[in-house]
């Protein structure tokens, strides 16, 4: 069964999401099966696509907003909602 | 120096860890090694990759010696995703191909990619123990992304 799930998280104030932290955060969407989005300042990325995700731009304090569908949706929303305050 | 080809030499397949590599081609050493550095940074440690920057003399050029070894190496374990810079990187690396034979080139990905987005991309990709074909594909859609 297909499910779908969200959460919002925000960036720490002096994080953006450049590449050392897109990539950590693209490495820990890719462990899921589930299509998973990411989208702030009005765009939208594939949260598995590191470049995708540097073209979001996100600057330090940005609020995420992350979608993901298929089996492991929730827990990947879960994981990565969690993972985004913590980016350094 | 850290990703120096002999260095990378002796890794076996063992300590390859399945991992799909970067064979990464360039005009320049600076740009080939600096790029495998920055790979490493945001893909993390387990991506094999191997340079062949610079002419023979260590001018800027390409060493179609270096290129062939390089690519050699690139085709052990799970094999590698070869990502070039331009003009005579590009031939040199065909030129390698044919000569290591269809059994080498069958594992090796010669991706047409911006060599430095490519990189990252793949990178990044193969860091999650992704396929060759996903991680070409990866370094190919960095045709397409827009930067900002």
């Amino acid at each position: 069964m297909s499910t779908s799930s969200e959460a919002r998280a925000r960036l720490p104030e002096t994080v953006a999401l450049h590449a050392r932290p897109a990539g950590a955060f693209v490495k820990c969407a890719a462990r899921y099966a589930a299509a998973v989005e990411v989208a702030a300042n009005g765009r939208c990325a594939n949260a598995k696509s590191i470049l995708e995700v540097l073209g979001l731009g996100a600057e330090g304090g940005t609020e995420l907003v992350i979608t993901a569908s298929g089996d492991d949706a929730a827990a990947a929303v879960l994981e990565l909602a969690g993972i985004v305050p913590k980016l350094g | 120096m850290a990703f120096d080809i002999v260095e990378w030499a002796a890794m076996d397949d063992s300590e390859r860890n399945g991992f799909v590599g970067l064979v990464l081609v360039s005009h320049s050493a600076a740009i080939a090694e600096g790029l495998a550095g920055l790979v490493a940074q945001v893909a993390g440690p387990d991506v094999p990759i191997v340079t062949a920057g610079g002419g023979p003399d260590g001018s800027f050029g390409t060493d179609g010696g270096r290129v062939f070894e390089a690519l050699r190496q690139g085709a052990e374990g799970a094999g590698s995703v070869v990502l070039m810079d331009l003009g005579s990187a590009v031939l040199s690396v065909r030129a390698a191909l044919g000569e290591l034979g269809a059994e080498f080139a069958a594992k090796l990905d010669v991706a047409d990619a911006p060599l430095v987005e490519g990189a990252i991309a793949a990178g990044v990709t193969a860091s999650t123990g992704a396929s060759r074909d996903a991680v070409a594909s990866a370094a190919r859609e960095a045709r397409s992304v827009d930067k900002f």
